[in-house]
């Protein structure tokens, strides 16, 4: 269990995270969701360890995180960024082995990892070619293969991948590509955390969801329990309309186009 | 089993083991050449009979003692000196995660300098020797506690609630360098004509006061520094992601990054002192192994290693050889030898879009 508990953290005087809790569990895939500026990457990197938190705690498989040093927490926990520049002309693949930095694992084992979570990411094809070249959505492919190495190994202890919106600056079937690839790792005795930006794809694939605004959770849990038209308007200031979707059977919505162009988003007032 | 990937780290031990056997043959070859030209046999003979070899072998007197006083501890020299700031040169690239850096970025070769300008113009209102050998010694050490303090000072103004921040560093830097600019133009206002001279040979390098002492000064160092470096290479490539992306990944990345700093700092500093300062080989040759191989640093470390001596033995051999008897200056050397090799590389990998 991955556990974060009335995480404060401000940046001078300013609160950017308030009194937040997590709960990320083992074969779950949990989201996070909430306009810009809400905190999400902030609680991203609070609960990597990035950053210390102000107050509140983060405890991850019944230890406190500050406890756990670099290399060991390494082990349980990889975390994938929004995008990665690389300044040198490495290769894809090198790029994914850089995930077994931290293991003491054979180079043979360590090679039949990088292959098969590269084939898992579906970039196996692009093993040779130089990370420079590739596509943004083959390089974020790429980087998830990496992040899925860190995690590879099956321990007695479950481990978790934090994903801060992996998808962002990706195409349609590379966004659906990326999160069912996240849901399958969850098979695998793996907590799946993702800061998601579509809310239709959060609750296509999550099983948790957080709403977040202003530093605050709005409503959390179960996906389509709290994937409601109050939950998301009052997130997002935003009017939605929520529909139901047969062939995936499961909800969406589609926002409102406001009436006046009245772009004053914060005073729209609610019904 | 995966053959492409056994290949590449064979392919790996191949390349180091290449540029081994080239900057071996390279050094036998300098040994060679020189104002007194050494048969090869007799470079054998003598390097055979140091290890205890041949001992009852006749060779040219005169020869031998070239090779002991001369040419011997300036080899020696050059190959350290070029291998640290190849390895330097490389390792604060990696750091800083950007193919301009050299290590003057960090402040040593500027404190260096700076302290030395000063020592060589106003060295004499404080009775410092201004000529013969105390003057030899003098200034290795001044430049060597000039790079240190500049890079201690630029660490901890870089630094920022206990984590060293890169880009301040690179504008605290940029600051330490134009700082001891400005010391080194005050100075040589204040020089003469003699002054100025000396100076001015220092900032081009010269391997030519070569002894055995400073060898035995400067080794443990030079080979120290390097050799720590190399342990590092698995970070340096976590680190090539990002600062984040390293600790992610287990790196611990404040201690990493102080250790390289102060590694790198302490190979350049001791090379500077001995050389006084010798550009190029910490920007280029870690980028012509980039280039030419691949960016992995367990390969591009010990092979800036090896590239920098080999640049530096050959540059030698150019610096004694064209002007003899007379020396042209090492840094002058590398640049011309250099500069339009790197160009033409450049030109290559824009062409194959590998930049």
């Amino acid at each position: 269990m991955y556990t974060a508990s009335n995480l404060s953290y401000r940046v001078s005087h300013k609160a950017i995270l308030n009194d937040v809790s997590l709960m990320l569990e083992p074969g779950k895939f949990t989201a996070v969701v909430g306009a810009n500026g809400a905190g999400k990457s902030t609680l991203l990197r609070v609960m990597a360890n990035e950053l210390k938190p102000g107050s509140g705690q983060v405890i991850v498989n019944g230890k406190p995180i500050d406890q756990y040093g670099a290399r060991e927490l390494s082990k349980l926990r990889a975390v994938l960024p929004q995008s990665s520049q690389v300044p040198f002309a490495f290769s894809a693949e090198q790029i994914v082995r850089l995930g077994r930095h931290a293991h003491n694992t054979s180079h043979a084992a360590n090679d039949a990892i990088v292959i098969e979570a590269m084939a898992m990411a579906g970039v196996d094809l692009f093993r040779q070619r130089t990370y420079l070249t590739l596509s943004g959505g083959e390089k974020q492919r790429v980087q998830f293969a990496r992040v899925l190495a860190q995690v590879w190994d099956e321990t007695l202890y479950p481990r978790y991948v934090l994903l801060d919106e992996p998808t962002a600056s990706l195409d349609i079937a590379q966004q659906q590509h990326i999160f069912s690839v996240a849901r399958q790792v969850c098979q695998r005795n793996i907590g799946v955390l993702a800061i998601v930006h579509d809310l239709n794809q959060a609750v296509q694939f999550a099983d948790h969801l957080y709403f977040l605004k202003d530093g605050n959770v709005v409503a959390a849990g179960e996906a389509r329990e709290v994937f409601t038209k109050s939950n998301i308007e009052e997130t997002f200031c935003c009017r939605v309309n929520l529909y139901h979707d047969p062939c995936n059977n499961c909800p969406y919505i589609i926002p409102e186009r406001p009436l006046t162009g009245n772009t004053d988003y914060q005073n729209l007032k609610l019904v | 089993m995966n053959l492409a990937l056994t290949l590449s780290r064979s392919r790996d031990a191949a390349i180091v083991g290449t540029l081994g056997v080239v900057l071996l043959v390279a050094i036998l070859f300098s040994l060679t050449v020189g104002a007194v030209a050494i048969p090869i046999s007799d470079v054998m003979v003598i390097l055979l009979k140091r290890l205890g070899l041949f001992a009852g072998v006749d060779v040219n007197g005169m020869h031998e003692i070239v090779m002991e006083s001369i040419r011997l501890p300036r080899i020696l020299l050059t190959v350290l000196i070029g291998g640290a700031l190849g390895v330097s040169g490389a390792a604060l690239q990696g750091l800083f995660r950007n193919p301009l850096v050299e290590p003057s970025l960090i402040g040593v070769s500027g404190g260096s300098a700076a302290f030395v300008v000063l020592v060589i113009v106003f060295g004499g209102a404080f009775a410092l020797p201004n000529e013969g050998w105390a003057f030899d010694l003098v200034l290795p050490a001044v430049a060597f506690v000039g790079g240190l303090i500049a890079t201690l000072l630029v660490l901890r103004l870089a630094s920022q609630q206990g984590r060293t921040n890169i880009a301040v560093l690179v504008l605290v830097g940029v600051a330490m360098n134009a700082f001891c600019g400005a010391i080194i133009g005050l100075s040589i206002f204040f020089a003469d004509e003699n002054q100025l001279r000396t100076f001015t040979f220092w900032t081009l390098g010269d391997l030519g006061g070569a002894t055995w002492a400073k060898c035995i000064i400067a080794a443990p160092v030079l080979i120290v520094a390097p050799a720590l470096l190399l342990v590092h290479a698995r970070a340096l490539n976590a680190l090539a992601l990002g600062e984040a992306e390293a600790f992610h990944m287990g790196v611990d990345v404040e201690r990493t990054k102080l250790k390289i700093i102060l590694l790198s700092a302490l190979a350049v500093g001791v090379s500077v002192s001995m050389s006084g300062m010798i550009g190029f080989i910490g920007l280029v040759i870690p980028h012509l192994i980039r280039i030419l191989f691949h960016p992995d640093n367990r390969l591009v470390l010990p092979a800036s290693i090896l590239g920098g001596a080999l640049l530096l033995v050959l540059s030698d051999i150019v610096a004694r050889t064209v002007v003899m008897p007379s020396e042209l200056p090492i840094g002058v050397v590398t640049a011309f030898i250099g500069a339009p090799f790197f160009m033409g590389l450049l030109i290559k990998a824009k062409k194959k879009n590998e930049l």
